[in-house]
């Protein structure tokens, strides 16, 4: 079921020849289609990524242009930046708590739906139209209604009924409760489309297999480990990736939650790099160490991305 | 085509047409083009920060047009900017469509470094005496004016009279009262004070102007919010914290009353545009008074803000905008008293109109104009985005006792010193 | 993909126990459950919206306001310092223009890819692949700075232009064409038609599946972006839904319960989506999960 992308075409379009006679037809049509993509990716990304590259090596305070080269000054800045290196660690940690809680309940969601027969579709929908809410209107409701210091506020009557007084969820910091609010405002987004995937793989696993292992005397929970898990291999690695991905790039949640009308985000308890990068790019107009962000981030990206294949393969077996 | 395909063409077809018409319908919400009048040969474009009181878009629009009627060759095409004014101020002036005039609430000395904004000494000059020594010291730059104030804001803390009286507590006059005060003021349905839903809010620099401190020392070059009783001061946030009775995290921030007015605290820090408010909600019942004082050499204060009017350097049409300038603020007396008490509640920056406006001769607002005057402190332009934002996020880990105040705030002072440095280069 | 739409195999007779209805309870028990829990927010926004400012910052609990407030819809459109009605027609415009474009431009890179075999085709694949490693939202300097430079910046174009262009739609598109059958194209050959011919003639209309549920993602997407066009949308005139009701939510004088009216409407569109047209979706997630 697992379309790879070395996968050869089924049959051949063009006429095959050994001959070096050039199909210009192809070719045309061929720079026809393509070339729109081609173009705005080369603008939209090679050309964006390759100047703000140079960018970064520039003292660009209030400007987008090169002029004033300062080499690794911002790098240097960067790096020595402790609110930086804060926000690194903050989606390190934001990471190692969404990626297996996510993947776990959107996991056993997954199972539980395809274990019911009638008012599946029902369930279904439910579970996955939070995903028509977006990270904005999610933040509203969690700041405003969920989450508020209020006594009314719906984690603090929950909290009252095992007795605890109202709490201030977004702005008090030890214990820090705010994680609750972040990790929770994000899991109830993005369970549905996960879950939609591994039903996706559930539902393609042979019933043979777990015959097979009935007839061996198996247990529901054997059958779980040895047959569901091994199966759903190539999901579970898209759906790690695609989690880990998105947290890294955390924005939304963390700047609406968080922003006061007058200080901005000064008074976080916590900022992702993207925060940190919008503040200086945006907020302190420097685009030259916005740059140098945005470039360290994507090494920092890529490298994981890489590292996770190397780990836990590209899920292209099978 | 498939019927599929014939569905989703539908479905799209209407969400199109659905879309069109609602963007079609509203092509103009902005009154984008209401100043541009038949045979205006230049356009200015104004943006406002979205004040908050209601009839302030329609006014502003107004005063746009009376100054075309009068004046028919320029139309003013005014934009109502809400969120964070400054940062999308800041990106616009890097674009072509930067405006011609607009207002700021703190005034940046980066701003005139980078050559941003015009002088404006010969529409100042001949009606100096006529503002404050404060509104025009914070935007004179190298012995020129670079704004005209247009409001003042006095920001103070109102407490409740019922309330205050209950606990048998005095308005605090000192930093130790208005702990016993916050402690005392608690009563679980009614907290006893609220800076901020962030708990933090302005109360840092408060603090640290109420020591006797600043944010620059007396050569307003150096920054010195890192010395020893700034530092204690600064540190009595965490003991508000501790005590129990701060609210936080109530659904408005100071700068709404909706705190106060909803009695879900006692004492809260607040504007003096909320005033209207919360006189319509407690009638009488209430009081202002300025930040209480810390320590015996310490004063209260009262933080003074306000806006400013400014012109683009790099406006095509430099003089157009100065005339309007001129011609609203300085000239048009009638429209300053209107603009500052008929929708909201500001102090008009001109002495002489300010004398005129009876609504400041009684009560809670005659005492607000004398807070301001007594106890007024206003940021310097030196102190910009980036170093605020060092101050308050040291003042938010102190505030929660993540970190040591002394430690905290001198790693602070030296990155925000690095700041001013660069925008002294 | 194809995979949720093939009819499951029979089920064959099983030797040992049926479960029975009692015990399939606890299942359906604990679904409901989570259910109520998941429908939560959306209960609290009607519930919300409908209050005034002063029973939205209430110390007490309600499960209903008393009266209802219906005139908070009215107060969010009638306040002008709110563009919502504006902001919302500039998310219809940016969301109509990005899906179909977008779509179409990966429908048309990777059926090209697929199924048109000329020297530097694995280059051309490789180019576009590269883009994947770039991550999108991490690149907004850059891409703001390339958008600013060409004076996209405050305008609606600069939202739109740089979501048109991704690799991951031109993969998926590919993988669909690599499985087409071949028998239309060489149908069309037959008939004299070209490459362009073909495409546009034969395969684009037999992919409308693939369309509608990328469609649908790419609509789903430009609709709840936040970042983007808060970096590029300066003044009122350009702001999206979001960023205004963004704005708001962090103003300093808010209208509470507008708010929550503001944010039922914004979701009202997808809401709809989903419900109407989830077979697309549905298909269209999973087959972005399936990309590798």
């Amino acid at each position: 079921m697992t379309a790879t992308i070395e996968a050869p075409p089924a049959t051949a379009a063009a006429p095959k020849t050994r001959r070096k006679r050039r199909d210009w037809r192809a070719i045309g049509a061929f720079a026809v289609l393509t070339g729109p993509m081609v173009i705005g990716l080369g603008l939209f990304k090679y050309v964006a990524i390759g100047w703000s590259f140079l960018l970064s090596f520039n003292d660009a305070r209030g400007t987008i242009s090169l002029g004033h080269w300062t080499g690794l000054t911002n790098y240097v800045f960067l790096l020595e930046d402790d609110a930086f290196r804060t926000s690194l660690t903050t989606i390190a940690l934001f990471t190692v708590f969404i990626v297996p809680i996510t993947f776990v309940a959107s996991l056993a969601l997954a199972v539980l739906i395809n274990s019911i027969r009638r008012g599946r579709a029902f369930f279904r929908t439910v579970f996955l139209v939070p995903a028509a809410v977006s990270y904005v209107v999610a933040a509203l409701v969690w700041k405003m209604a969920l989450f508020n210091g209020l006594p009314s506020g719906v984690a603090n009557v929950i909290g009252g009924l095992f007795g605890a007084d109202p709490v201030p969820w977004l702005s008090q910091q030890n214990p820090p409760v705010y994680w609750v609010a972040v990790v929770t405002l994000r899991l109830w987004l993005q369970v549905g489309l996960y879950m939609i995937l591994f039903l996706a793989g559930l539902q393609a696993i042979s019933p043979t297999l777990y015959e097979a292992g009935e007839l061996d005397g198996t247990s529901k929970w054997q059958a779980f480990r040895y047959i569901t898990l091994p199966q759903l291999r190539n999901t579970s690695v898209a759906v790690l990736l695609l989690i880990l991905i998105a947290a890294f790039q955390a924005f939304d949640e963390f700047y609406n939650l968080f922003s006061t009308g007058l200080a901005g985000t000064s008074t976080a308890p916590v900022k992702p790099p993207l925060v940190y990068l919008y503040d200086s790019a945006l907020g302190d107009q420097n685009y030259g160490v916005g740059s140098a962000g945005a470039f360290v981030l994507t090494v920092i990206i890529i490298v994981i991305t890489l590292l996770q294949g190397r780990i836990v393969g590209f899920g292209k077996k099978d | 085509m498939s019927p599929m395909n014939r569905r989703s063409f539908l479905v799209g077809s209407v969400l199109f047409a659905g879309g069109a018409a609602l963007a079609g319908c509203t092509s103009d919400p902005l009154n984008k083009n209401a100043g541009s009048v038949a045979g205006a040969k230049v356009t200015l474009q104004q943006w406002y920060h979205a004040y908050g009181e209601s009839g302030t878009q329609q006014a502003v629009q107004r005063y746009a047009q009376e100054f075309t009627k009068a004046n028919p060759d320029i139309a003013i095409n005014v934009s109502w900017i809400a969120g964070d004014y400054e940062t999308k101020l800041n990106s616009a002036m890097l674009t072509a469509e930067a405006p011609d005039l607009f207002e700021l609430g703190d005034f940046r000395y980066q701003n005139v470094k980078n050559g941003l904004l015009a002088p404006l000494d010969d529409i100042v000059g001949p009606v100096k005496g006529d503002f404050s020594q404060a509104a025009l010291d914070t935007v004179t730059v190298d012995g020129k004016i670079y704004g005209v104030k247009m409001i003042d804001d006095v920001m103070m803390l109102f407490y409740r009279k019922s309330a205050l009286q209950a606990a048998g507590v005095q308005p605090p006059q000192t930093f130790a009262e208005l702990l016993e005060a916050t402690k005392k003021l608690n009563t679980g349905k009614q907290k006893g004070l609220y800076v901020g839903t962030d708990g933090v809010g302005e109360a840092a620099t408060l603090l640290l102007w109420s020591s006797g401190a600043d944010f620059f020392d007396s050569s307003g070059k150096k920054i010195s919010f890192a010395a020893p009783e700034a530092v204690a001061a600064i540190a009595g946030l965490k003991q508000l914290h501790d005590s129990g009775g701060l609210l936080q995290g109530y659904p408005t921030d100071w700068s709404d009353p909706g705190a106060f007015a909803n009695g879900a605290t006692a004492m809260q820090w607040g504007g003096l545009w909320s005033l209207p408010d919360i006189k319509k909600s407690l009638a009488d019942d209430f009081g202002v008074v300025a930040w209480p004082k810390f320590g015996d050499s310490g004063k209260q204060v009262a933080r003074v803000g306000g806006w400013y009017q400014l012109a683009n350097a790099k406006s095509k049409n430099l003089e157009a905008a100065k005339k309007f300038i001129n011609w609203l603020w300085i000239q048009q007396a009638d429209l300053q008293k209107e603009w500052c008490v008929k929708y909201g509640f500001h102090i008009p920056a001109r002495k002489e109109v300010a004398a005129q406006t009876t609504e400041f001769s009684t009560g809670a607002a005659k005492e607000a104009v004398t807070i301001s005057q007594s106890n007024g402190h206003s940021y310097s332009g030196l102190w910009n985005k980036a170093s605020a934002t060092l101050f308050l996020q040291a003042a938010t880990k102190i505030a929660n006792g993540q970190a040591d105040p002394a430690a905290e705030l001198g790693d602070a002072a030296k990155k925000a010193q690095a700041e001013v440095d660069k925008q002294l280069a | 993909m194809a995979v949720l739409t093939a009819p499951p195999p029979p089920a064959p007779v099983r030797a040992g126990r049926k479960p029975g209805a009692l015990a399939k309870a606890p299942k359906y028990v604990l679904a409901s459950v989570l259910a109520l829990i998941f429908l939560l927010p959306f209960y609290i926004m009607l519930r919300n919206a409908l209050m005034t400012r002063q029973q939205v910052s209430s110390p007490d609990w309600s499960w209903l306001p008393d009266p209802l407030s219906w005139v908070n819809f009215g107060d969010l459109f009638a306040d002008p310092s709110v563009p919502m009605a504006h902001a919302l027609g500039n998310s219809f415009l940016v969301a109509i223009v990005t899906a179909p474009v977008g779509t179409m431009l990966g429908s048309m890179a990777g059926y090209a890819l697929a199924r048109i075999d000329v020297p530097g085709r694995r280059a051309v694949f490789t180019y576009i692949l590269v883009t994947l490693m770039i991550p999108q939202s991490v690149t907004f300097v850059p891409t703001f700075v390339v958008v600013g430079a060409m004076g996209g910046v405050n305008t609606e174009w600069g939202i739109i232009a740089p979501n048109l262009f991704s690799a991951f739609t031109v993969i998926l598109f590919r993988n669909f064409y690599l499985r087409f059958p071949g028998e239309i194209e060489e149908a069309g050959r037959l008939d004299g038609l070209g490459y362009l011919g073909v495409y546009r003639r034969l395969v684009l209309p037999n992919s409308g599946s693939m369309l509608a549920s990328l469609g649908a993602l790419m609509f789903i997407e430009s609709w709840n972006a936040f970042l983007w066009p808060l970096v590029i949308g300066q003044d009122p005139s350009s702001w999206t839904a979001q960023i205004a009701l963004s704005t708001f939510l962090n103003a300093q004088q808010i209208n509470l319960p507008a708010l929550f009216a503001g944010a039922l409407i914004i979701i009202a569109p997808l809401v709809a989506m989903f419900l109407l047209a989830q077979r697309f979706i549905v298909s269209g997630i999973a087959a972005s999960g399936l990309k590798e």
